[in-house]
């Protein structure tokens, strides 16, 4: 019935240059509770998801990769790359404010404790950074680098193509096209967001014709891809990765001896290809082969004769608790499926369920020995994407300096491969994000990297 | 070193490097100079004994030749020297040389060095040879002994890597217990594509391209002006190649439309630009440009004098038309375009709703109503079957790639009367062109990001 009914939803008008109208209707997996870019979120991606249709960064990173001026009009470095200068373009936030410097400043300031930010005039300014940050320009196009103007009275204020009209957290959301945008008024005249909805349920309980686009989790991808349903499937790009927590008060951080035995039993060819279903990849660096081109440098040493010797040489072993995201049934596949190789050489890992592993505050409250991560690939440009990575696994200032400061990709890889020398962080898998879309809706982009770009979405109907 | 003249044609590396690759022939060296007679060549082209040899030089062997071989041997002259010139044209040789220079710079120029290769890409095993032989040749240039791993004093393993928009070469050295690694994306070199055989053939030229929104352009061959957003650019041919004249700004009191369009009409040194609720009039000589709030109609289609209402702030004609049309009306459209024929006149919309509708003689109702078209359409003169043929696009999103092709009215239907022709990406603008017989298309490629502003006009098969 299902398939019938989704084959109605297929047939469409071909469709043409875009159309004004309508309101995009769009189903997340998740529960986003705030819109701040500043804010931790238990899913990232998500949130970021939303928050590009409110606020913009100074640049961004297009669909090929390269980077584009987006609030900025323009920059130029000074003073060995420590030093740079922006120029703003002519824009206004949602409050018919005009940007200025002194607004960008003082949203940075509150995103970047580390940068010197100097406002020259009206629509330029510096960023002077405590290291050499060639690809500060790029990090720039970072969500959290998101320019934000905060009212006394916690309301945010963005430059956005969208304003938000109805925010229910967690629940509900809707967007209305900003007229006023620089860029040009949106096609659509909302988008209306409904959070934590299964598709399934969707599919079965409402009116089909209603949903343009809904995420999929891997699990559910099967059942649509045996159909002629409009499915994208990105480039496996988000990030499962065990994160070792540290020393916390009574409970010791676990032993680096235990750590590397576990990176060296994981078998993640049978986690990426049997329990993911081929829609994910092994990893066994941060960032993936297809955005870097130099993952196989970091070799699958999956050795389970060299994980038991590391093991017996510890002696005695207390079981090493992994928490994972309760809600989310790929971590809890994955988690128990590194329990089981961990088993094979001798070390007891209990995997549960928790809330919050995915934000900083929520770790440090844990009482796992550590976490498995899904963390999202935030850029196409290598130098940012593992920049946010660095800064969800919070990382050490020195990891992070040398991340920030790589100017080459060869300086990339060193950054990379000490953030992993110690077994702190095992890099498990890299998987897709999917994406059901109707007929119905024109344009949507998914990025590479699972992002969406909504720039010249428009959809049918009234 | 010149490329391969063909036919009084240069034909550029690509087409050498794909001749080396049939012929299978493996370049080793450089070829300095044929006309000091010094050839070093690697085996393949002239057997199969040594890493390098090297002939006598040309001014002896030709002595020494009996007068039969002569045609032999300049047919075997032109052999070398093309493969030469390949060779020297090669995409691979810039960053061949860069890598070898980066890893003697990170080795420290060590005297010997054990070198390996392996490859992870999408690299033919032809373009892997040549690459190895390059880079090869590069470290023997240095000085760089090239043996086995027991006589090296490092070890250097390159991997022919690949991200999803380079290739990328990883240099993996190792001296004693350390190792460091050099990485060097290097771009896909571009493909030349193979035109299809076509009823009619839609000609095309790439004017210009720029990373940067096109809306329209206009080119006499000494000019190019480029209308953008917010800027009209002006460029002089300057021995064959655009440089930078003029820049006129754009001055419009409210954001553009998302989908912004514009329209560029020159008459002699008369500029005038059609944007939503703006006319902008000025000259090219002196460059000069005034802009003002406006409702005027555009002039879609001068010739034909086809002129409508276009919305001040949407992506589309109201349908309300106007010039020789005026209060008539049709349902709002993307593009337009009108064919006078001895008598009878044919005017073509594509409307918002999908559909095309082509009306003879007058628009009250159309005769052919096309459904299988994307939203760009505009009319070209040529000397082929009625005269006037239909360019339009196809239907499709903005995310994938477009294409043209012409049609002509025949029974009631319209007819194609071209192949397809491909574009990189989304076919964003479809005006008429300098005169009746070009028109022009911006495409935005969906490889490179960039806009790019493409001449066509139809020939006869």
């Amino acid at each position: 019935m299902i398939a019938a009914i989704l084959l109605l939803v297929a047939m469409a008008n071909p469709s043409t240059r875009p159309h004004y109208g309508s309101t995009a209707r769009i189903l997340l997996q998740h529960k986003i509770n705030s819109l701040d870019p500043l804010l931790e979120s238990d899913y990232p991606g998500d949130r970021d998801k939303l928050t590009q249709l409110v606020f913009e960064t100074l640049t961004e990173i297009d669909a090929q990769g390269h980077l584009r001026p987006a609030l900025a009009s323009s920059w130029q470095q000074e003073a060995g790359q420590r030093i740079w200068q922006f120029q703003l373009r002519l824009a206004s936030f949602q409050d018919g404010t005009v940007v200025t410097s002194a607004t960008v400043a003082a949203s940075l300031r509150s995103a970047s404790l580390d940068w010197k930010i100097n406002v020259l005039n009206r629509q330029a300014f510096t960023i002077e950074s405590p290291v050499p940050s060639p690809h500060l320009p790029e990090l720039l196009s970072l969500p959290k680098f998101a320019i934000v103007k905060r009212l006394p009275d916690a309301t945010l204020i963005g430059t956005g193509p969208y304003k938000v009209t109805q925010w229910q957290p967690g629940e509900h959301a809707l967007f209305a096209a900003n007229d006023d945008y620089w860029g040009g008024r949106p096609y659509p005249d909302a988008i209306e967001v409904q959070m934590a909805a299964s598709l399934r349920e969707h599919l079965l309980e409402r009116n089909l014709g209603r949903d343009h686009a809904a995420q999929l989790g891997i699990d559910q991808l099967r059942t649509l891809e045996q159909t002629t349903q409009n499915v994208a499937v990105s480039r496996p790009a988000e990030l499962l990765v065990i994160l070792f927590l540290p020393d916390r008060g009574n409970r010791k951080a676990v032993d680096p001896r235990i750590r590397e035995a576990i990176a060296d039993a994981i078998n993640r060819s049978a986690i990426s290809n049997t329990l993911l279903q081929k829609k994910a990849t092994s990893a066994t660096a941060l960032l993936p082969q297809w955005l870097t081109g130099y993952e196989f440098l970091f070799a699958d040493k999956m050795n389970p004769e060299q994980a038991h010797k590391l093991r017996t040489a510890v002696g005695t072993v207390a079981p090493v608790t992994l928490a994972y995201d309760f809600s989310d049934p790929v971590s809890k596949m994955v988690a128990e499926r590194i329990a089981v190789d961990a088993h094979e050489a001798g070390i007891v890992v209990q995997p549960f369920g928790d809330t919050h592993v995915n934000t900083k505050s929520g770790r440090k409250s844990s009482t796992a020995d550590a976490v498995l991560l899904k963390l999202p690939l935030r850029s196409l440009d290598p130098s940012a994407a593992l920049a946010g990575i660095a800064d969800d696994l919070d990382l050490s200032p020195d990891l992070s300096s040398a991340i920030l400061s790589a100017g080459r990709p060869d300086d990339l890889f060193v950054a990379e491969r000490k953030t992993l020398e110690d077994s702190r962080v095992i890099p498990v898998a890299h998987v897709s994000q999917a994406l059901w879309l109707s007929s119905a809706v024109h344009n949507w982009q998914q990025l590479a990297n699972g992002d969406w770009n909504l720039d010249q979405v428009w959809v049918e109907g009234k | 070193m010149a490329d391969l003249v063909f036919a009084g044609k240069k034909l550029g590396w690509f087409f050498n490097y794909q001749l080396a690759k049939l012929l299978n022939y493996q370049i080793a060296c450089r070829c300095n100079s044929l006309a000091r007679g010094t050839q070093r060549c690697s085996k393949g082209v002239f057997g199969a004994r040594a890493n390098a040899c090297y002939t006598s030089p040309f001014p002896l062997m030709l002595k020494a030749a009996a007068p039969r071989y002569a045609i032999l041997l300049a047919a075997l002259l032109l052999t070398v020297q093309c493969l030469a010139q390949q060779e020297a044209a090669s995409p691979w040789q810039a960053p061949a040389d860069d890598l070898v220079q980066q890893v003697l710079s990170r080795a420290g120029s060590p005297g010997a060095i054990n070198l390996t290769f392996a490859n992870l890409s999408s690299l033919s095993s032809a373009d892997q040879s040549a690459i190895k032989q390059v880079i090869m040749t590069g470290f023997r240039n240095a000085g760089v002994r090239l043996v086995k791993a027991d006589f090296a004093l490092a070890e250097v393993e390159i991997t022919f890597s690949e991200d999803w928009q380079n290739y990328v070469w990883v240099a993996e050295i190792k001296q004693g217990p350390g190792s460091q690694v050099v990485v060097k994306k290097v771009p896909h070199p571009q493909k030349a594509t193979l035109a299809r055989a076509p009823l009619m053939a839609i000609k095309r030229s790439l004017i210009w391209q720029q990373d940067t929104s096109i809306l329209d352009f206009y080119s006499d061959g000494q000019n190019l002006l480029i209308l953008e957003p917010s800027q009209l650019s002006i460029y002089g041919n300057d021995s064959g190649k655009w440089r930078g004249k003029q820049t006129l700004a754009i001055s419009h009191e409210r954001p553009w439309a998302r989908d912004p369009r514009g329209r560029l009409e020159l008459n002699g040194f008369q500029l005038s630009v059609f944007l939503p609720g703006t006319l902008c009039t000025g000259t090219t000589t002196p460059p000069s440009l005034q802009c003002r709030a406006s409702d005027d109609p555009w002039q879609i289609d001068p010739p034909s004098s086809l002129a409508a209402f276009f919305s001040p702030t949407r992506n589309f004609f109201t349908g309300v038309l106007a010039g020789r049309n005026a209060g008539e009306s049709v349902p709002p459209f993307f593009s337009a375009t009108a064919m006078q024929n001895g008598n009878s006149r044919q005017a073509v919309f594509a409307g918002t709703d999908g559909r095309a509708r082509v009306f003879l003689n007058d628009v009250t109702t159309a005769a052919i109503v096309v459904n299988d078209w994307g939203s760009n359409l505009t009319a070209v003169h040529s000397s082929c079957g009625t005269g006037w043929q239909i360019l339009a696009t196809a239907p499709g999103d903005l995310n994938r790639a477009d294409s043209l092709q012409a049609f002509e009215a025949e029974d009631h239907q319209e007819m194609a009367v071209s192949s397809t022709l491909d574009f990189s990406g989304p076919i964003i603008a479809l005006w008429p062109g300098e005169n009746p017989q070009t028109a022009h298309a911006v495409v935005q490629s969906l490889i490179t990001g960039k806009f790019e502003a493409w001449s066509m006009m139809v020939l006869c098969n």
